[in-house]
């Protein structure tokens, strides 16, 4: 368990860098040059000449990449380059990413619960109408991009039955954060519901499930004893999936309810080719992805007796 | 004992495997649903042509808003371009993407899985570390990393090297984007192979195989592989509606598909601010409307398949 | 001896897509207290599901019992309610199952799989359970059970797990115990040591027993009695020693004959039965085994014989006495 344990918080360092040098390799030799974006339409090449010298864009590959490691650790990522020309990107990160963290952990919180306790249904009622219709709304929810879902919901709710503000962000708990966290939020139960449909099946049949009826357990005995845990296990590592899958939803849904996090300022960034942002985002995206996937598997190792004592 | 050869017990006439998969999936009414849906989609994109005779690009600001007539079947928008033929130029980039993305991942999964899986080693080794640096990238987040970045820079180089007319067509859109979309699917996809791979390799049937002295290459081709396919092409095809959503909001933020290709992602872009407007509302719900069917249409014969490859899973 | 159980015409079937499967079709025996009872048969001829038939542990939908009793202590176990089943099972009938690398659920402690079963019968609290099972796994043979108790399944090897069943089978003294193949998973010298610890229980602790195997080795030094079941039916009922000696239905005696044996000439193949057991979505008419018959006479193509008496407690369902000389010049092979 305490190699298990070494290996997996070693792997952590390993891929931050590795995603720094991929990005660092693409902005390198991408479009990004901060001269190119900065003086747009004004480009002369004496200028350009002046800002690559400021920058020091003329250094050799590895020692431009040394500062720009020594930056990102330092957890100095740089300056906008158009959108909010000069302003700090850490402070602008700073600024929106508690509001796509709420956005998410309320997604998640919601979702999780939810898909769980529909999927273990769905799996008890298996072949019945509770079955079918729980599967039926895992496909939509799964079929329905959060592009199509955001302004339909809009429409709805918004235009046609004016219950809910048109947008915007006034906190976790205001009407406005209803259908951008129910959107975020579908993916999720979908997901839980599907896998854990499927596990508590897999389960079910058993031999071990079998062995505990033959002792005389009541059904739900069997259930809370015998097949949850089983089944809920293996979950685990598809938070991590799940949590891949709602960054992309952050994206869109941020962008089209006008919610002031991340997911918008990568827009904006993606539109005026701001690539610090659009660079910083990424690593930081990514790293908080890696950090929930080793949180996973380090839950895994706890809660399976398995793994727990080998 | 003088007994004559006992005949066997009458035994029913044997069905092939995909006779048996044909049949359990004709017998599903939502995968048979999603087929023809599936089918439509393949028929329009090749008869795109022969059903759109408007230019879908043309701006025709003197014929902007209007309700659907004889001459544009879904009316015109802003621009007065003509909804009806960006709707079914778009069915033309959903069915790229919805064969090429997969086939593309499904080649390198399998390249990468049977090697990986088969050479063993180290060769496995950096395999499967590749593809867990692909996977620490949340799900969709490289591809939009890529798009956002190196598209532009081959845009530029595509122009430098002269080929102008061919960067105008949008091939390099294609290019990138599909390759960007692909190389986040196949890591999954090595991983089944190679998994599928270990556990074959010790079967009896394969060890029977190397006794009589089959080469290691026709035993993991002619004899593995046909028994790995099964969970692949489960994944491959329960992949495919996901792709095409992942290609529509790749085009929605504007790093996808751009003009001048058509893409229904782009159309959401475009007209999704319509949900407050009383006149054009409707022009949000063609593209969406016909997306969501067309994922669905993929998922259910995704599902399908998988249910007729597996009779017993449920 | 009383009476334990009496199993009448009991009638299983599987209602699948490919149409109903006939897996039990009308089994009628009895059991007294503190016999051991096996049930031998190849595989998918509803040995298993007649004996998981009794406490009604067969998955439904799609199984179910169609007809028959199984009067227990008295009672018709086929009529109890679920929650008046439930109180049998695991407490006055202990079963174990075939693979116990998979019987046993991975995430809990062994003790914890056994207390389970004393809390909910016996009324024990925790630290009475576990002292109990401690006992038990003494009992069937377990080193060190005090330490042991807190181990997970995958820590003990097959034949370990599969002591561990037993313990759990026999945890609030059963009247009977169940045992589907116990020792079909495991190794040969394994094998051995878990009937002779079987034996050795039932002779300290008196319960019936009813054993069902595809090896007729294992339960001979068992069993008092032998049924032979084939497509869902029994097709000889016989005490032990009576069924080795004069076995009376060609299905038997095939079966006899497929196994090897120390004093045989060397170079003299073993008899098989060729061909294979009827589908049972689709059984044939007449008696089911009349296909790989090497004794059958016209009317097994038509009529399916009854079981019926033959000798002291021996019963056998063949219109024909297989003991005297089989095929002979008079009564020719039939062709079909």
């Amino acid at each position: 368990m305490l190699s298990y344990i070494v290996r997996r918080l070693l792997w952590l360092p390993f891929l931050l860098a590795i995603m720094i040098f991929i990005t660092f390799w693409l902005g390198f030799y991408g479009p990004g040059s901060p001269e190119v974006v900065l003086l747009g339409q004004r480009y002369d090449p004496e200028t350009a000449a002046v800002i690559k010298e400021q920058w020091g864009l003329n250094e050799p590959f590895a020692l431009q990449y040394v500062k720009y490691v020594r930056n990102y650790v330092t957890l100095n990522f740089g300056e906008s380059l158009t959108k909010y020309q000069g302003q700090p990107v850490a402070r602008l990160l700073a600024r929106r990413l508690p509001v796509t963290m709420e956005l998410n952990a309320a997604a998640i919180a919601l979702g999780v619960p939810l898909g769980i306790i529909l999927g273990a249904i769905a799996a008890t009622y298996h072949g019945r109408w509770q079955d079918r219709s729980i599967i039926f709304f895992t496909v939509l929810f799964r079929a329905v991009p959060s592009l199509v879902a955001g302004p339909v919901l809009l429409f709805v709710f918004a235009k046609q039955l004016k219950i809910l503000p048109v947008g915007g962000w006034d906190g976790l708990f205001s009407a406005s954060a209803i259908l951008p966290v129910s959107i975020l939020a579908s993916g999720v139960v979908a997901g839980f519901a599907r896998q854990t449909r499927a596990n508590m099946l897999d389960v079910l049949s058993a031999d071990y499930v079998r062995t505990a009826r033959s002792k005389g357990l009541s059904e739900q005995m069997v259930m809370s004893r015998h097949v949850l845990q089983n089944a809920l296990i293996p979950l685990v590592t598809i938070l991590g999936l799940v949590l891949g899958s709602i960054v992309e939803g952050t994206l869109i849904t941020e962008t089209i309810f006008g919610i002031p996090g991340m997911g918008q300022l990568a827009f904006e960034a993606i539109g005026a080719r701001d690539y610090p942002i659009i660079i910083a985002v990424t690593v930081l995206a990514a790293f908080i992805f890696a950090l929930a996937n080793l949180w996973a598997d380090l839950f895994y190792g706890i809660i399976d007796p398995r793994i727990r004592q080998s | 004992m003088a007994v004559k050869a006992i005949p066997h017990a009458k035994i029913k006439k044997p069905r092939t495997m995909w006779g048996d998969v044909v049949l359990r999936f004709s017998q599903n009414l939502p995968a048979m649903m999603g087929l023809i849906v599936v089918i439509g989609l393949y028929a329009v994109a090749l008869l795109a042509p022969i059903l759109v005779t408007t230019n879908y690009t043309a701006i025709d600001l003197d014929n902007v808003r209007s309700a659907p007539s004889l001459v544009h079947y879904l009316g015109t928008d802003e621009l007065g371009r003509d909804v009806y033929s960006r709707v079914v130029w778009a069915a033309r980039s959903a069915a790229f993407v919805s064969i090429f993305v997969p086939a593309l991942s499904l080649s390198l999964g399998l390249f990468f899985g049977i090697i990986a899986g088969y050479v063993g080693g180290w060769v496995d080794t950096i395999v499967m570390r590749l593809g867990d640096i692909l996977f620490a990238f949340p799900g969709l987040l490289f591809v939009f990393f890529i798009a956002a970045t190196i598209k532009p820079a081959i845009l530029l180089w595509v122009k430098g090297i002269g080929l102008t007319e061919f960067a105008k067509q949008g091939f390099v859109d294609y290019i990138v984007v599909f390759t960007a979309l692909s190389l986040v699917g196949w890591p999954g996809l090595a991983r089944l192979v190679r998994g599928q791979f270990l556990t074959l390799r010790n079967r009896e049937f394969v060890l029977a195989a190397e006794a009589i002295g089959v080469s290691q290459w026709r035993i993991a081709l002619k004899h593995i592989l046909p028994n790995a396919m099964t969970p692949v092409i489960v994944v491959v095809s329960g992949g495919i509606g996901g792709t095409i959503a992942a290609e529509t909001s790749l085009s929605f933020l504007g790093i996808g598909l751009q003009p001048p290709n058509p893409s229904w992602g782009q159309m959401i872009s475009d007209y999704y601010i319509y949900w407050r407007n009383t006149e054009l509302w409707p022009l949000l719900f063609i593209p969406s409307i016909i997306l969501v069917v067309i994922i669905l249409a993929f998922t259910f014969v995704g599902d399908g398949l998988h249910e007729a490859l597996n009779p017993y899973l449920d | 001896m009383a009476r334990l159980l009496e199993v009448n015409n009991l009638r299983t079937q599987f209602f699948t897509q490919d149409g109903v499967v006939n897996a039990v079709n009308g089994i009628s025996y009895t059991l007294d207290e503190g016999e051991t009872l096996g049930i031998v048969g190849e595989s998918g001829c509803g040995k298993s599901v007649g004996v998981m038939s009794l406490i009604k542990l067969i998955p439904t939908p799609p199984g179910k019992i169609v007809e028959g009793s199984v009067i227990f202590n008295g009672e018709n176990l086929i009529d109890m309610s679920d929650g008046e089943i439930r109180s049998v099972r695991g407490n006055k009938i202990g079963m174990i199952f075939q693979d116990p690398m998979t019987s046993l659920n991975p995430v809990l402690t062994i003790g914890r799989q056994i207390q389970e079963a004393l809390e909910l019968h016996m009324g024990m609290d925790k630290a009475q359970s576990k002292a109990r099972a401690i006992e038990l796994l003494e009992l069937v043979g377990i080193p060190s059970a005090a330490d042991r108790i807190n181990d997970y399944p995958h820590q003990f090897s097959g034949g370990m797990r599969q002591r561990v069943m037993i313990a759990i089978g026999l945890s609030c003294n059963p009247q009977l115990l169940i045992a589907d193949e116990p020792t079909t998973a495991l190794d040969v010298t394994i094998q051995a040591q878990i009937v002779d610890l079987v034996k050795k229980l039932r002779d300290d602790l008196g319960m019936a027993i009813i054993w069902i195997t595809h090896d007729l080795g294992v339960v001979a030094g068992l069993a008092d009695r032998m049924l032979v079941m084939y497509a869902g039916m029994i097709v000889e009922e016989a005490p032990v020693k009576e069924l080795y000696a004069n076995p009376s239905h060609p299905y038997t005696v095939g079966l006899l004959g497929s196994l090897p044996r120390l004093d045989q000439v060397s170079g003299e193949k073993l008899d098989s039965i060729e061909g294979l057991p009827p589908d049972l979505i689709d059984l044939p008419k007449g008696c089911p085994f009349h296909a790989r018959c090497k004794y059958r006479i016209e009317k097994c193509f038509t009529e399916n014989p009854p079981l019926k008496t033959i000798g002291v407690g021996h019963k056998a369902a063949c219109w024909i006495d297989v003991t005297k000389d089989p095929i002979t010049t008079e009564r020719p092979y039939q062709e079909v």
